[in-house]
């Protein structure tokens, strides 16, 4: 009963942080186009708008998919130590939870294809291509850190950097920490790499067909996909944190990084982008992975 | 023009590979106004193209036949929303020129200077929807609260923001108000140290290059034959500018620099507007400079019962996007017989939607339409 509780609130927490970082997200960008920006609380209260909406499904798979990429990406959640808690005290082990990570993408994915439209598959089948082309350098990157510790344990990555600042994988590793930072920026889908939703390309892609609830539970799926991705950046090169506060601060740390990039940049073209994946983040992994190994 | 058979297309059909239609408009973020290609696409390229034109058509030329001269004064604005001012000023020149007056020096340099504050607010708002288009909306915003600054001198002067419905036969209605120009000075300076931050967020900007370089290519040749007018034409290196060549207003007493560059993809005419830009804000102080003082509008009567003599005559003028040209035909009567108009965005929005979308990505299709600054209302009149 309890472990159920603890999953139940750890989701819960996500998802607020989530949400809060979007918001605060939008009134940053807001202020950097010289405009005054919504409340930094709005992201709460367009998902309690869309929730209290009626809403259009097109067949059984969108509601499933809609559901399993929530699902997913909450499963991940679990896995993820944030300050020092996990949710279920089994494994941390980065291959779980990159892997489970993917299976919300995937729902996502199967949710928005069946609803038809060729803007949402399009859509779908760039944020898919996205996905091989960060996964790629990202893995570069925790192959070097699970060298250098031995272990594949998040949880114990974090703590091996405990004590001062200076032992923060980010200090130790500045080449692996710019290759994870540009595979981050693909992987929460912000500019230089929003192909996948590119409005005036495809008309917001997967989104297109998603409206009341199943866009509010798309809204979910991003807000927990932020929590998770910047969890995983914290643990691995920032030291984790010894309280919740600090956790989220330095998470806040991260997403406003990938915030002020998004600001400035335009898109690539889905080649453009993998093909600029697969070149720089990659070659900085590597070069990272021959220091380490050599 | 025809589109080109392709080959795509018969590999779709011996793959077996479904051809679909995708609607680009009319409601698209992608699009400007209420205008559509649908695209047949073969996965995410483009094998043929039929514009959707027809959501905006409101039968402008035959409705000028119904209302007296004047009137129609409110409705030419409307064919180009972004850029207003040239049709007023073309409609009524072609009046002049049939009815054979001269207006005031004056009105003639307030018709310029009008003119070109027109032009900066539709670059501006082209800048903006170029980076728009490209996934680039901060200079989008910056760019439009900018233009807000102008179009609030244009309420100063006129009482409307964006239809000033400010020249009329004769002339312009009313003189610069006090301290109008001490204002439109300010605002030139501010737009003047703004280019330093547009030119690092969108023409410097390497991921900018490399999509638009080598996008929708126009030779000069072929710009000339099409009827390709305008920054677009300039940039695939034609010296032709109506301001320079058939000058009209104020423009034969100042001294308008002609900006041409070759290269004629869509990153020249992008860099062709962002150059232009800084050249109508030299023109317009040029203009405030050696405007002359006394009247700025004839005498013709009553406006409103105003006949003109029978005959015709065609103006042009320069607008942001090309030439704009009227042909007015009277018979002598209270009301236009016949008034023809001539929009630069034909030949870009119909003609080389033909030729350029064809085998282009649906990725480019935005940035395409934001480089060549189609204007879908004056396709459809």
């Amino acid at each position: 009963m309890m472990a159920v509780l603890r999953v139940f609130l750890f989701g819960i927490f996500a998802i607020f942080i989530g949400l809060l970082f979007m918001g605060i997200g939008r009134k940053v960008i807001a202020r950097i186009q010289l405009r005054y920006g919504p409340p930094f609380y709005q992201a709460f209260l367009d998902v309690g708008k869309l929730f209290a909406r009626k809403s259009i499904t097109h067949n059984f798979v969108m509601d499933l998919g809609m559901v399993m990429a929530l699902g997913g990406l909450l499963a991940t959640m679990l896995f993820v130590p944030i300050a020092g808690h996990v949710a279920v005290k089994t494994s941390t082990n980065l291959i779980v939870i990159m892997y489970l990570m993917a299976i919300g993408y995937l729902g996502m994915a199967m949710a928005v294809a069946a609803s038809g439209n060729p803007n949402a598959t399009i859509g779908v089948s760039r944020a898919l291509t996205m996905m091989l082309g960060y996964e790629v350098p990202f893995f570069t990157v925790i192959l070097g850190l699970i060298i250098v510790n031995g272990t594949s344990s998040l949880e114990l990555i974090s703590q091996s950097q405990a004590g001062s600042i200076l032992n923060w994988n980010m200090i130790k590793f500045p080449l692996a920490f710019i290759a994870a930072e540009i595979a981050l920026q693909a992987m929460m889908g912000e500019k230089p790499f929003d192909a996948m939703i590119a409005p005036a390309e495809i008309a917001s892609g997967p989104m297109v067909e998603l409206s009341g609830k199943y866009l509010g539970l798309a809204f979910l799926t991003h807000a927990v996909s932020i929590f998770v991705e910047t969890a995983i950046i914290v643990n691995l090169f920032m030291g984790g944190a010894s309280n919740i506060f600090t956790f989220v601060l330095k998470q806040f740390e991260i997403y406003l990084i990938t915030i002020f990039i998004e600001a400035v940049f335009p898109r690539f073209k889905i080649e453009q982008a993998v093909k600029f994946l697969w070149t720089v983040p990659i070659g900085i992994a590597v070069l990272q992975l021959l220091l380490i190994l050599l | 023009m025809d589109a080109p058979s392709y080959t795509l297309s018969k590999i779709a059909e011996r793959d077996n590979l479904a051809v679909y239609e995708l609607f680009f408009g009319p409601n698209h973020p992608g699009m400007h106004g209420n205008f559509g290609y649908v695209l047949e696409m073969i996965g995410t390229e483009i094998v043929k193209v039929r514009p959707n034109a027809g959501h905006l058509h409101r039968g402008f030329e035959k409705l000028m036949e119904q209302k007296l001269w004047v009137q129609n004064i409110a409705l030419v604005p409307r064919i180009c929303v972004v850029d207003p001012d040239p049709n007023e000023v073309a409609y009524c020149t072609a009046i002049e020129k049939i009815m054979g007056v001269d207006i005031p020096d004056r009105a003639k340099f307030i018709r310029t200077i009008t003119l070109e504050m027109s032009r900066l607010t539709s670059f501006l708002m082209g800048m903006g929807a170029l980076g728009a288009a490209l996934g680039l909306y901060t200079p989008m915003y910056i760019m439009m609260a900018d233009r807000d600054l102008i179009l609030d001198l244009f309420e100063w002067l006129t009482g409307a923001r964006i239809y000033h419905i400010f020249n009329i036969p004769g002339g312009v209605r009313n003189d610069l108000p006090e301290g109008w120009v001490e204002r439109l000075n300010e605002v030139l300076d501010h737009l003047e140290k703004r280019l330093i931050e547009y030119d690092k967020l969108v023409f410097e900007n390497p991921i900018i290059h490399k999509r638009l370089k080598g996008l929708g290519y126009i030779s000069k040749e072929e710009a000339i034959r099409t009827g390709i007018t305008g920054p677009n034409l300039r940039a695939s290196g034609a010296a032709y500018d109506v301001r320079v060549d058939d000058p009209y207003a104020a423009y034969p007493y100042l001294d308008v620099k002609v900006i041409t560059q070759d290269g004629g993809d869509a990153l020249t005419r992008a860099v062709q507007v962002r150059l232009e830009f800084e050249e109508t804000i030299k023109l317009i102080r040029q203009a405030l400079k050696e405007m002359p003082d006394g009247d700025v509008r004839l005498n013709l009567g009553n406006l409103s019962m105003l006949k003109v003599p029978k005959g015709e005559a065609y103006a042009k003028v320069e607008s942001s996007k090309g030439e704009f040209g009227y042909y007015v035909v009277s018979d002598g009567g209270l009301k236009p017989y016949r008034v023809g108009v001539r929009g630069p965005s034909l030949p870009a929005g119909l003609l080389y939607a033909q030729k350029h979308l064809p085998k282009m990505k649906i990725d480019d299709v935005a940035a395409w339409m934001a480089s060549l600054a189609i204007c879908p209302p004056d396709i459809d009149k």
